[in-house]
């Protein structure tokens, strides 16, 4: 007897058998829409993530230190070093910068500005590797580089929405401490610009710093020595491969840090997945309660239909045509829960994604959060592969479930089969 | 040239419990292609038994049966199905026919089991349910048939591959006695018209009558074998 037909006789069997049938079938696609469900929202949550990791990172630039972000063990970069990182193929801009310790901004009426670190940069190279976070929203980037001025980090000059200490054009009075005087060397600054708000809890997050020229930097410390260099390469994709080559420009590779953004990200999806398989492993389960379901059903099928069986080994039904009958039942199951089941997968990741969104709206009154900043939304991803792979896995359960009592109805004896009341 | 059907010296013991019971003891007998052969005997003589084992449901504790030449205890379980499926044709006592599916899809079974394409066992089925005059009948399941319509059903199954021997287990023993007539009638001009050969058992003397032949069985053994008298009907 040919697939079709069993298949066919398959399908009118289990229409006349509905409430079971559905029942059943329900049970699989609790299984898949969890399974499902689950994939699509974690495919939809890992890129989520990744968008506001990428607000926070720039993942084609590259923030070389010496030592480790804890604690100095070297020298601050020679211009050489830096000459050197600049000669790197796959690097296309180079910016260093020399962080000024003990230094504090204060405006005209005495208020210290909240810059918590103030660095000398070129500007311009600056705002060339960041070209969309060094964007100021009020004044202007100076160019070509003027002496004494500052640009600074929004949060740096607004205390909170309304309140700004400092205005562009202002001036601010721009104590360091160096070890050694006995008085801070004082400067007078022109605001020159200042940021907008960086926004994300990232790394390169400017909010909080205020920048100097380069040559009013090295008029205070004298020395060119470097605490970063920030680096942007050609690529995210071969930034770190060029991490690698910059390491090895150095004398000792082992002194200095490199933070790479891509490799944070990797470890974050990496956690990511491990995250998302644990919980489909977990809806696995369900489907594997429904597998049982089928199991129990088709043994109680089996023995109702043992009469028939019978009779269709009597006119010369083989055992394994009894037991493709059978396990065709279970895989037409196993087929129809999947459809079904991966309908109302990505219907209940929408939904999901509706309520979990909006537990992660900002709670209260965070500081300064606005909730295009700090609320995140879900948005559920189609993923083909785990479709697929969720709706094979729900046909092989069924199959391997189905298999017991399939195998029991091949294996009854014809005449005794017919002898069942 | 062979018989049709040879039953030689085949016996059957039953194991209940410790005790053997043999249900037949040693039964051998030809059977020729177009004949109607009648196994009469009462009630536990074995007729059901030796039917079973004639037509490869039931496998014999000693002896053999050939059907067409092919030793059939020989042969594994898939083949005998086989030849279940192709040489042999059953009617039983009570129809044993599927109650889901239509007389239509019941007569086809067989004909789907055997690989033929769909339109095939359906212009087949239809033909055999002519042939038993049930075609107004087709689409309605067992349970709305009658006894008798049912058990034309159940002829017309047993004969749409064309099996070399048709096998009936009591075909009357769920009628009534004008419908079990008409039942034999029918089977008789099958035998007559198609040259279809057929092994009926029963317990009714009137009914074997009609046969060719008459093997008379009795405790599994044969007790008596007469020709039958030519069946005007």
């Amino acid at each position: 007897m040919n697939s079709k037909r069993i298949l066919v006789m398959a399908w009118e069997n289990m229409k006349q058998r509905k409430l079971r049938t559905s029942l059943t079938t329900l049970g699989v696609v609790i299984g898949i829409t969890a399974i499902i469900g689950l994939a699509s929202l974690g495919e939809g949550f890992r890129l989520g993530i990744r968008e506001r990791l990428q607000q926070g990172f720039e993942l084609d630039v590259l923030i070389v230190i010496p030592g480790s972000f804890t604690a100095a063990l070297r020298e601050p970069f020679s211009p050489e070093e830096v000459d050197n990182v600049r000669n790197v193929a796959g690097v296309t801009l180079v910016a260093p910068v020399i962080t000024l310790p003990q230094g504090k901004l204060i405006n005209e009426e005495d208020r210290k500005l909240n810059a918590f670190t103030i660095a000398a940069v070129n500007f311009s190279e600056l705002s060339q590797v960041y070209s969309e976070r060094f964007v100021p929203i009020e004044g202007e980037i100076p160019d070509p580089e003027e002496n004494n001025t500052v640009i600074l980090g929004y949060k740096s000059c607004f205390l909170n929405e309304t309140t700004q200490l400092v205005h562009v054009d202002d001036n601010v009075t721009m104590e360091i401490e160096l070890l050694g005087l006995p008085q801070p060397i004082k400067r007078t600054l022109r605001v020159a610009a200042i940021l907008g708000k960086s926004g994300t809890p990232g790394i390169t997050n400017f909010d909080y710093w205020a920048f100097i020229p380069m040559g009013t930097g090295l008029d205070i410390v004298t020395k060119e020595a470097y605490n970063i260099i920030v680096v942007k390469v050609i690529s995210a994709e071969k930034s770190e491969q060029i991490a690698e080559d910059i390491e090895d420009v150095f004398e000792n590779p082992y002194s200095i840090s490199i933070l790479v953004p891509t490799t944070f990200m990797r470890q974050v999806d990496r956690i990511l997945n491990f995250v998302q398989l644990f919980l489909m492993a977990i809806a696995s389960i369900s489907l594997l309660v429904a597998g049982i379901g089928i199991m129990n059903i088709m043994t109680v099928s089996v023995m109702e239909r043992t009469r028939e069986i019978g009779i269709l080994k009597a006119i010369g039904a083989k055992s394994r045509t009894v037991l493709a009958m059978f396990l065709s039942e279970a895989v037409l199951i196993g087929a129809l829960g999947g459809v079904i089941g991966a309908f109302t997968g990505y219907g209940a990741s929408y939904a999901l994604a509706y309520v979990l969104s909006g537990f992660m709206q900002p709670q209260g009154d965070q500081l300064f959060a606005t909730p295009e900043q700090y609320g995140m939304t879900i948005n559920p991803v189609f993923t083909p592969e785990w479709t697929l792979i969720a709706f094979i896995f729900a046909i092989v359960v069924c199959i391997i479930f189905g298999m017991y009592p399939a195998r029991k109805a091949a294996k009854l004896d014809p005449l005794q089969a017919l002898r069942y009341e | 040239m062979c018989a049709l059907l040879e039953v030689r010296n085949v016996q059957k013991t039953y194991k209940m419990g410790k005790v053997l019971v043999p249900a037949l003891q040693g039964v051998t007998f030809n059977v020729e292609e177009g004949e109607f052969l009648a196994i009469l005997g009462p009630s536990g003589s074995g007729k059901s038994t030796l039917l079973h084992i004639i037509g490869g449901l039931d496998r014999p504790t000693e002896g053999e049966v050939l059907i067409d030449g092919i030793n059939l205890y020989k042969l594994g379980d898939n083949k005998l199905a086989e030849i279940r499926l192709n040489k042999v044709g059953f009617v039983f006592q009570f129809f044993n026919l599927l109650p889901r599916l239509t007389a239509l899809k019941n007569v086809e079974l067989p004909s789907a089991l055997a690989d033929d394409s769909e339109k095939e066992s359906i212009d087949k089925a239809k033909k055999m349910l002519k042939l038993v005059g049930l075609e107004e009948r087709m689409n309605h399941r067992p349970t709305e048939l009658s006894g008798g319509e049912q058990q034309r059903v159940a002829i017309a199954r047993a004969l749409i591959n064309n099996p070399k021997i048709a096998l009936a287990d009591e075909p009357t023993g769920n009628l009534d006695t004008k419908t079990g007539q008409e039942i034999i009638w029918l089977m008789k001009k099958l035998n007559k018209e198609k040259k279809q050969t057929f092994v009926i058992i029963t317990h009714d003397p009137s009914i074997a009558e009609t046969a060719d032949r008459i093997i008379y069985l009795k405790d599994g053994l044969i007790e008596g074998i007469k020709e039958g008298r030519e069946y005007e009907f």
